[in-house]
């Protein structure tokens, strides 16, 4: 003990020693913390398809509009979001909570692809642009038992899927995409009008939107369609519209499918023994291997012999596939993701696993998803990590920088990344933080 | 023969009288492992070696639930934190994600266009590396052990200084939410030379010295063709 007139010189090291362990100790997280969930956007913002008002109108003086989000950017949503939809310039987001608001919409409505949003300027007219994420009224008979499963957007329809009430449609129909009738110059900005569509084999249990028209999967492996035809999109057989969903055949009659995919005007069903079938637009060689029109309308089976196929992916001019060993393989025309030197293939070409993050150090990096938006590309691994490639339309790569992408590059993502939903120039991806 | 008198050595002198020595990466003081130096001619070597920007492999040590002010065991305590909530998946999550975004500063410092073919060419191989000034970068992180509050990691940087990787095992730590120190930084390879080549305190003499050259010298030649 030192007297009073001494000074302290420095600590001993029993002095630090006995320092340390007085300290008190904090605590940041318990053993009962939980990854939360989060969303992530990024892409072009103007259309308030991000759901960030402040990016189209500022709400702070030293705010600057941002009319592209380049990296990703969190959205604070009020409950956990399952399933995201990402159409032309706009955007659904639902969860399967049995709360009467289950799907909130952001983006362009001038078709009411996001139901009636009532202006609160004027009770009477509804907004063209919704800038944030807004609920959706779905008219439902036991709003609070029902869930929503999936969303699905187009060019300027939405679909709906709910577990007990069959589909909901909503937005422009004036190719019978909506599943109902055509009705002739029917006004679709401001409508109220959300159709219900019941009547099918089975339960439905994914609904994927095209440009113009719609596929509906049921659980017995059946593929229904309704919509724009003239590309053959709907595989029903001929090239005009349909507006009531009609069951395909051609090749994947009795076939059970269990993944249908779509976004332009080309589809493909992948089937339960990795078999994938294709029709619809061919303009760009995503179906030359069976055949050179450019349009075909009934169901064909895609002969390649890469593997068993698990998950297939359409996007406006390109296709990719997953098979079960995690290669990804793409074909059609424009940034496939093989370099600059291949603009177009009709054959499946392979992505080397390299380029996802495998290497000697890490042999065990596998693709997961593979998802497509019109001219570009994502493609989720099994450690949690997104990759993108393709045009990078007004920033929709979310990689930071502007110029086009050639091979799949990384993402970087405050998180592990559960799914991701590609648009034309906007992507939503859902995360679990560490 | 008769001996010469001319040929001993209190009368030559010694063989040795200045010696050119440089030294390779640096290694601080509170690290240890292997550190490349070079002998005379050895000094172009070196720097025809500096510019090939290979990749050296540390072996860090870290405990959790401290966090110091200069990042090591040694240091100001800064504060204390509980640790008994991570996990080895979460602490490989956290090293996925810093692999991922290294691997994207190293293609942007590559200083490649990424529009040209070769570019994906070199991408597919893994050969893209920045051959010019650069920020640490780390090519590859390994757990190595795991057992609560201590772990040790494998990790494969380039252009890094040690107390880089003692504020990446703190950041590691902040990241887990609750901190961590470094308490061991050990180089076990700088390019070609692994701990094997490397010669321990009890070997430092001519004999051992002169051997351990000519063991490498095929080595140093074989990458330095490769790369140049």
């Amino acid at each position: 003990r030192r007297g009073l007139g001494v000074a302290a010189g420095p600590p001993s090291t029993r002095q630090l020693r006995e320092a340390e362990e007085a300290a008190p100790v904090f605590q940041y997280a318990g053993k009962a913390a939980r990854r939360k969930d989060r969303v992530f956007v990024w892409g072009f913002s103007y259309s308030g398809a991000l759901g960030v008002p402040s990016f189209v109108r500022p709400d702070a003086g030293w705010k600057k509009p941002r009319r592209v989000q380049a990296t990703p950017y969190r959205l604070e949503t009020e409950e956990k979001i399952s399933s995201a939809a990402c159409g032309y310039g706009f955007t659904l987001l639902a969860s399967n909570t049995r709360d009467i608001t289950k799907v909130w919409g952001m983006g362009l409505n001038k078709d009411s692809q996001l139901g009636f949003q009532r202006s609160r300027r004027d009770q009477t007219k509804g907004y063209e642009y919704v800038l944030e994420p807004s609920p959706i009224p779905l008219p439902l008979e036991k709003p609070q038992q029902t869930r929503v499963l999936q969303v699905s957007c187009g060019r300027a329809h939405s679909l709906v899927l709910t577990d007990s009430e069959g589909v909901f449609t909503m937005g422009n129909n004036s190719y019978g995409q909506c599943g109902r009738k055509v009705v002739e110059d029917e006004i679709y900005s401001e409508s109220h009008l959300i159709h219900q569509l019941k009547e099918f084999d089975s339960r439905v249990v994914q609904v994927v939107c095209g440009q113009d028209h719609s596929l509906f999967r049921t659980k017995k492996g059946t593929v229904y369609a309704c919509g724009w035809g003239a590309d053959g999109q709907t595989g029903l057989g001929h090239y005009n519209i349909t507006s009531v969903p009609t069951k395909l055949h051609g090749d994947i009659a009795g076939v059970n499918i269990i993944q249908v995919s779509s976004y332009g005007d080309c589809c493909l069903a992948v089937s339960d023994e990795g078999d994938v079938f294709g029709w619809g637009n061919s303009e760009y060689l995503q179906l030359a291997s069976v055949t050179e029109t450019t349009q075909v309308n009934v169901p064909r089976h895609l002969p390649f012999k890469i593997g068993k196929i698990k998950e297939a992916a359409c996007g406006g001019t390109g296709n990719a596939v997953l098979t079960e060993e995690g290669n990804v393989f793409v074909w059609g025309y424009g940034i496939l993701g093989k370099g600059p030197n291949l603009i177009e293939t009709a054959v499946p070409e392979m992505i080397p696993p390299s380029l996802f993050g495998w290497s000697d150090f890490s042999p065990d990096v596998r693709v997961a998803h593979v998802r497509c938006g019109l001219s570009q590309f994502a493609a989720l691994t099994n450690r949690g990590e997104l990759f993108v490639w393709g045009k990078n339309l007004r920033g929709c790569l979310g990689t930071g920088r502007m110029e086009d992408q050639y091979f799949p590059w990384r993402v970087t993502v405050p998180g592990e990344v559960v799914d991701v939903a590609c648009g034309v120039d906007h992507m939503v991806s859902m995360v679990r933080s560490f | 023969r008769v001996p010469v008198l001319a040929d001993h050595p209190l009368v030559r002198g010694p063989r040795f009288r200045k010696l050119k020595i440089g030294a390779g990466h640096r290694l601080d003081v509170k690290a240890s492992g292997v550190f490349v130096l070079g002998i005379g001619h050895g000094n172009m070597l070196l720097t025809d070696l500096y510019n090939c920007h290979l990749t050296k492999v540390y072996t860090v040590g870290g405990l959790f639930g401290k966090a110091t002010d200069d990042f090591s065991d040694t240091g100001n305590l800064v504060e204390k934190t509980t640790f008994d909530h991570i996990t080895r998946e979460k602490l490989e999550r956290i090293l996925a994600v810093i692999q991922g975004t290294n691997q994207k500063a190293l293609l942007m410092y590559s200083n490649i266009d990424m529009k040209t073919q070769e570019a994906y060419e070199l991408a597919v191989k893994g050969l893209i590396r920045p051959m010019g000034k650069s920020p640490p970068i780390i090519t590859a992180v390994r757990c190595l052990q795991f057992a609560l509050p201590e772990f040790q990691l494998e990790i494969h940087c380039l252009h890094e200084t040690q107390q880089y990787l003692r504020k990446m095992v703190h950041e590691i730590g902040l990241e887990l939410k609750s901190s961590a120190v470094c308490t061991q930084v050990r180089r076990i390879r700088d390019g070609v030379f692994t701990v094997d080549d490397a010669l321990p305190r009890t070997q430092w003499n001519l004999q051992s010295i002169q051997e351990a050259i000519q063991n490498c010298q095929l080595k140093v030649e074989t990458e330095l063709e490769k790369t140049l």
